[in-house]
């Protein structure tokens, strides 16, 4: 069974010691900012000049990178080459291509949208990287979420690997009595019945015993509650996260009035 | 149908080698136990027998067909395999469907299927409850499905894991007599089991397994003797021979008849006459 | 002092019409083991659920008759009273994992923080039970990422931090090996030893036989024979009734037709018992 379950680095750095709340709201005011400002270079000045560099001081670039590379150069790649080629309108025409016509306009626009989307993710990536599940849901359910919430997410983000086990021995379970899973298309549709029945089933099973255990650990207990992890939330981290408002709604008024 | 294990080794991806050089013969007919702590390699070995591990070096035949060579699907003509949790399995609306569904997938006939499911509910202990959902019996009894389930299928190989887990005096009984029956249809019958009386009254061999490779193989009340050996993949014998054992007995009984038969000569070489071959030297 | 105290309990689950328990009695004196045996469907969980308390509390349903442990009716505790007077720990190790922390001690401290427990005073706790469960060297490992003999020493160490009176324990070896369930056994003996209460279900005779003061056989919710466990597991009525004996027992039953076994020996339940009276049984005047 593997060891790690979320996407979570333990490294120590200035990155990992901020306030999960912090780093939240710190990745959604990047991609805030990104989206709203008018001025055309904002993304990729972000991305290059505080997203990489916090990589870095988070002493997680290479996961960081590696993911980057795998999943984000080809996904915003793709997004560029199709809103490049299909992006109506624009005046300066690059070249055309049979019925394609590219112009400087929408080579523009798609670059934009692509560094949009590249930052959006990315600064999400980081924070995922440098963020303990739990101390998120722990910081976050002192600041008010309900537990139920927190403890959904969580045990979620913990059982999805076991869920994926438990479907690999349903299925083998099923291969046993004949079911071929290989095969044309409707073959495979059909053998997904014999799959899903009991991965329902069990996991109706289990959520009940689930819910007695933790029942037995007075999870519903009325009274004030504890937590063992101790979350910091500095002067710097307040200051972090108002700065990061104040940028957000400057970068909204420039947009607006600018 | 014979069971072909020639120098099997198996790592699970990441590296860990479960399997380290096994080779052995089952005979058809033949009712083997395979017992050993957990991670001992039971069931990674056992899942080579369907097909549905391949070996990383070495082979599996059953009968005339390579492990290799043939799909999971097709070798369930074969080798049918009762997982351990019921649940895993179960998806059909009444209990006769779920029984159906393995002797369908092989394509048998639909007289030939209504006969084989017949037979295999007869034999669980289900007969009159075709049309109950599987999912409205209690637990010991979804594993009778289950176990209808494969025993339906008609193989001349079964494979149990943990059958008594969980289960009953009266289940368990019940599951003996299934594999009793099973003998005298002569199937080969492997079971996988940490119940050590349950291993001791049903099977005539009994393979120990300890780090991926084969500690004792042989008969039962000669493997089940070997206490040191055992205790080194964390079997206990049952509670006969340990009993057996305490009284200072060379036999290693099995079952209760057994086991008074020696009580039995005990007696009589006591009755009959020097005093001084005490059976009781300690 | 009686500490649990369950008067005539009728209980039937929602949407059955059969009872579950059926004028069911039961006292348990504070730091005795009660054992539970009984076939499947007999009543054994559910009688686990109702002196937990989660009958009526978690499952509704139809509940008559008084249950008091610690000297309070059940129906009227909160959940920090039930929890604190009674831990209850079940078959399956995987699913007590809660699912909410990441690492085995913090795992364990879940039930502190819900419980309100000062953040000071958790560590000292946690390695406590830990030590008691044998499982210090698992600290910072993943729960999930255990044996399940190691998964559920943790749950009963998850239960034991929270100091309860008493021990509830529904077949807590059934999912295991051999090496899991002496591990196990071996923590609920520690625990018994320090004058624990304790009321398990377990199938395994030669354990009950082992472990309890008082053994309890339980057929279609209602208590069919109860006693010591020489009384209890050599009750001819158990037979009758599928429960089933150990071999020890049944040999000496056979063996006694014949007098390989003592006539006027009662029959064994332990090895140590059948070793005796087989000696005895055999030795010739």
């Amino acid at each position: 069974m593997r060891e790690r379950l979320s996407f979570y680095i333990q490294r120590h750095s200035p990155i990992h010691r901020l306030n999960p709340f912090t780093k939240l709201t710190l990745a959604f005011a990047l991609v805030l900012i990104s989206f709203f400002s008018p001025w055309y270079w904002t993304a990729l000045c972000l991305i290059l000049l505080v997203i990489f560099p916090l990589a870095i001081i988070g002493r997680v670039g290479r996961e960081f990178f590696a993911a980057a590379l795998r999943l984000l150069v080809p996904v915003t790649g793709f997004i560029f080459l199709m809103q490049s080629l299909f992006l109506p309108g624009g005046e300066t025409v690059l070249f055309r291509f049979w019925f394609l016509r590219v112009t400087l306009e929408s080579v523009a626009r798609a670059f934009l949208i692509s560094m949009r989307i590249f930052g959006m993710v990315s600064s999400f990536i980081l924070f995922l990287l440098t963020t303990h599940p739990s101390e998120l849901m722990t910081d976050l359910t002192r600041r008010g979420l309900p537990g139920t919430v927190a403890y959904v997410i969580i045990s979620t983000l913990q059982i999805l690997p076991q869920m994926q086990a438990k479907a690999q021995t349903i299925i083998a379970a099923q291969r046993s009595r004949g079911l071929a899973v290989e095969g044309s298309f409707i073959r495979r549709v059909r053998a997904l019945v014999p799959l899903v029945g009991p991965l329902v089933f069990g996991s109706l099973v289990e959520v009940e015993e689930r819910a007695i255990a933790i029942e037995a650990r007075a999870f519903s207990a009325t009274g004030p509650k504890t937590s063992y992890r101790e979350i910091d939330d500095t002067p710097f981290d307040r200051t972090v996260r108002w700065l990061m408002v104040a940028l957000v709604v400057l970068s909204l008024a420039a947009r607006f009035f600018g | 149908m014979n069971i072909e294990v020639e120098d099997l080794h198996f790592s699970y991806p990441g590296g860990v080698e479960a399997l380290r050089g096994i080779t052995l013969r089952i005979e058809g007919g033949e009712l083997v136990a395979m017992v050993g702590q957990n991670g001992s390699g039971k069931t990674t070995l056992v899942k080579h027998f369907n097909g549905l591990l391949q070996p990383s070096r070495g082979c599996v035949r059953v009968g005339d067909w390579d492990t290799r060579t043939v799909s999971v699907a097709r070798l369930a003509s074969r080798v049918g395999y009762v997982f351990q949790n019921p649940d895993d399995q179960l998806f059909c609306k009444t209990v006769a469907e779920e029984v159906a569904f393995g002797p369908r997938n092989l394509g048998y006939a639909p007289e030939k299927v209504e006969q084989l499911v017949r037979r295999a509910l007869a034999w669980t202990g289900l007969t009159g409850r075709e049309g109950t959902n599987p999912y409205d019996l209690s637990p010991t009894w979804r594993k009778m499905v289950a176990l209808a389930a494969v025993l339906s299928m008609d193989t001349p190989v079964v494979i149990f894991d943990e059958p008594t887990t969980g289960q009953d005096w009266q289940s368990v009984a019940r599951m003996a007599r299934v594999i009793a029956m099973l003998r005298e249809e002569g199937k080969t019958v492997i079971t996988i089991t940490h119940d050590m009386d349950f291993c001791a009254e049903n099977f005539t061999r009994v393979i120990a397994l300890g780090g991926g490779q084969v500690l004792l193989d042989g008969p039962a009340d000669e493997v089940l003797g070997e206490a040191e050996i055992l205790a080194q993949t964390f079997v206990e014998p049952p509670q006969l021979v340990r009993l057996a054992r305490r009284l200072g007995w060379k036999e290693t009984p099995l079952t209760i008849p057994v086991f008074l038969d020696a009580c039995r000569r005990s007696v009589r070489k006591e009755d009959g006459a020097d005093g001084a071959e005490r059976r009781f030297d300690t | 002092m009686v500490i649990v105290d369950l008067q005539h309990v009728t209980y039937r689950y929602p949407m059955t019409e059969q009872s579950a328990l059926e004028d069911v009695s039961l006292h348990i004196e504070e730091g005795e083991f009660v054992a539970v045996i009984g076939p499947n469907g007999a009543g054994k969980s559910t009688l686990c659920y109702t002196v937990a308390g989660f009958i009526p509390h978690f499952f509704k349903g139809e509940l008559e008759g008084t249950v008091e442990v610690a000297g309070v009716e059940s129906r009227q505790a909160s959940l920090e009273q039930r929890v604190r007077s009674v831990g209850l720990v079940f078959q399956n190790p995987f699913n007590q994992i809660s699912g909410a922390k990441y690492t085995v001690f913090e795992e364990i401290a879940f039930g502190l923080e819900n419980l309100g427990v000062s953040r000071a005073e958790m560590p000292a706790r946690v390695e406590q039970v830990m030590a008691l469960t044998g499982i210090t060297d698992l600290a910072e490992r993943s729960p999930y990422a255990l044996s399940g003999g190691q998964q559920q020493r943790v749950a009963l160490a998850s239960i034991l931090v929270m100091e309860p009176k008493v021990l509830v324990l529904d077949e807590p070896t059934s999912q295991l090996d051999p090496v899991g369930t002496r591990e196990v056994f071996g923590v609920i003996r520690n625990m018994a030893l320090r004058g624990m209460t304790v009321l398990m279900v377990e199938h395994k005779l030669e354990w009950v036989a082992a472990f309890a003061d008082r053994v309890i056989a339980l057929e279609n919710g209602r208590i069919l024979a109860e006693g010591t466990p020489a009384e209890v597991l050599t009750d001819e009525r158990l037979l009758e009734h599928h429960f089933g004996f150990s071999r020890y027992t049944l040999a000496a039953r056979e063996g006694r037709k014949e007098a390989l076994w003592p006539p006027d020996r009662r029959l064994p339940v332990t090895l140590d018992e059948a070793e005796t009276g087989f000696r005895e049984g055999l030795r010739r005047p």
